[in-house]
Formats: structure tokens, C-alpha cells, sequence
């Protein structure tokens, strides 16, 4: 697959979760991205979509939001972009755990901003919009000869 | 790829072992076995994750909540995870406070 784009609509509901991720580990395997580089993106889409999902819609009582994953494979650059229309959200404005704070003993340790942290360090480049009053997660990585 | 958690304690270790893939639809499962476990003490806590093929940030936060809540004595212990979690556990810091085994007991 040398050029590609798809795009699916998923009901944002945590249930949505696990077709997601198989939705983007079908087509970047297609693309013949190697097993970790599927892995980061599926973590990614999983991370943010699950905040997409609880914060950007439940808790502002929408009930049937949708996000729609979309494709794009073009120069050996693989891009899996997250669309939705919950409240408008950054998450690389998002404070995340530094150096110091990863380096606590877990007894010490606050639970919070794991999950955006985790999607930032997964994809070569993460990039956020907001666009025509869609919030648009943008997650890249460049397919390598494997 | 749905998740399960199977649960047993044994000399007063806790094993869990987890398959399939770890997100916050399915992380209530683990943490309603996890809140069974934390008053029983055990002192170690075993979760066998060699079939555990996918973890989100929802698995981690009970993974710091059960070492949280069994306080420094109680040894926490991954049995065979597989190579992506352990790059999660290096990336988040984690892998600082479990032990990783290939099998269990050594």
C-alpha cells in the first residue's frame, strides 16, 4: 500500500475502544508500519479517544457523539487523524507527569496525565487543531523500511 | 481480543493473570479483583501478563493504586510482559517499582 485514505465513524462510547484500535492496526499493517510503531498509535488513539469520550462528551451530557478516524498514507507518512465535536480540548496544553515526578517511588506518585503523556511518547509527532468546531488529534509516524 | 482476570491467593500471595487487552472499558474488571485482594494483605502481588496484549494508562493507574494501597513491603511482580508494555513501563517510570520475572516462583 504506497498511497491510502480511509476513514470510519465510531460512536464515542468506551465500548467503541477496541474497534478503534483494530481499525488502525488493519490499515498500518497494510502499510507495513512494524508491530511497534502499531502499537504507539493504538495507544494513542485509545488514550485520547478515551478522554474524547468521558470528558469531551459525557460529562457535557452528549449522548450521541461520534469520533471518526481518518487515514492518510502518502510519502511513507502515516497519519491517523481524531475528529470530534465535544468541547473544544488541547491535550498538549494538558499538564503531564516531568522527569521528577516518573522517578517516584509509586507510593509517592499522583494518578493523572499518564494517559496523554503515554500518547505523546508513542507517535513520532503529535499535532492538535481546532478546525470548523472540530477538535482534530493529529498522530504521525513514518513508515521505515522494515 | 476481550480482557479476562483470573484471581487466587496462594501463602498469602495474590496471582492475578491477565489476558487480552487492558483499556478503561475493560480496567473495572482488574480493579474490582484488586479491591477484593487489598484486604487480604497478601505480600506479594503477582499478575502473569504474558497474554496481555494491549495496556492502556486506565491498567497502570490500578497498578499504582494496589502498590499504593499494599504500601512499600508488598513486592509487586509481572510475570512475562510482553515487549510493548515493558516500553509503557519504561516511558512512565513504572518499571522503577514492579519486579519483572520470566516465571513465578523463580
Amino acid at each position: 500500500m504506497k498511497k491510502a485514505t480511509e476513514s470510519r465513524n465510531f460512536i464515542a462510547s468506551l465500548d467503541s475502544l477496541e474497534p478503534m484500535r483494530d481499525f488502525v492496526s488493519q490499515k498500518g499493517s497494510e502499510a507495513g508500519l512494524n508491530k511497534k510503531q502499531i502499537y504507539g498509535l493504538c495507544l494513542a488513539v485509545d488514550e485520547i479517544s478515551t478522554n474524547i469520550i468521558l470528558y469531551g462528551y459525557q460529562s457535557s451530557g452528549i449522548t450521541d457523539g461520534v469520533i471518526s478516524i481518518k487515514i492518510n498514507f502518502e510519502n511513507d507518512i502515516f497519519v491517523v487523524i481524531l475528529e470530534d465535536k465535544a468541547t473544544p480540548f488541547n491535550p498538549l496544553e494538558a499538564r503531564t507527569p516531568d522527569e521528577n515526578e516518573l522517578g517516584l517511588p509509586l507510593e509517592e506518585r499522583k494518578i493523572g496525565g499518564l494517559g496523554i503523556m503515554m500518547a505523546k511518547e508513542s507517535v513520532d509527532e503529535f499535532r492538535y487543531e481546532f478546525k470548523d468546531g472540530k477538535n482534530l488529534n493529529i498522530f504521525s509516524v513514518k513508515a521505515l523500511d522494515n | 481480543m476481550s480482557f479476562t482476570v483470573d484471581s487466587k491467593m496462594i501463602d498469602n500471595v495474590a496471582r492475578l493473570t491477565l489476558t487480552g487487552a487492558l483499556d478503561s472499558s475493560t480496567a473495572i474488571m482488574l480493579q474490582e479483583e484488586v479491591m477484593k485482594i487489598i484486604p487480604q494483605n497478601p505480600r506479594e502481588l503477582v499478575m502473569d501478563v504474558e497474554h496481555l496484549d494491549f495496556m492502556a494508562s486506565a491498567g497502570l493507574r490500578i497498578i499504582i493504586f494496589a502498590k499504593q494501597k499494599l504500601g512499600t513491603q508488598a513486592k509487586l511482580v509481572l510475570v512475562k510482559p510482553q515487549d510493548q508494555l515493558i516500553e509503557t513501563l519504561k516511558m512512565t517510570g513504572l518499571i522503577f517499582s514492579v519486579v519483572i520475572v520470566d516465571k513465578y516462583p523463580e
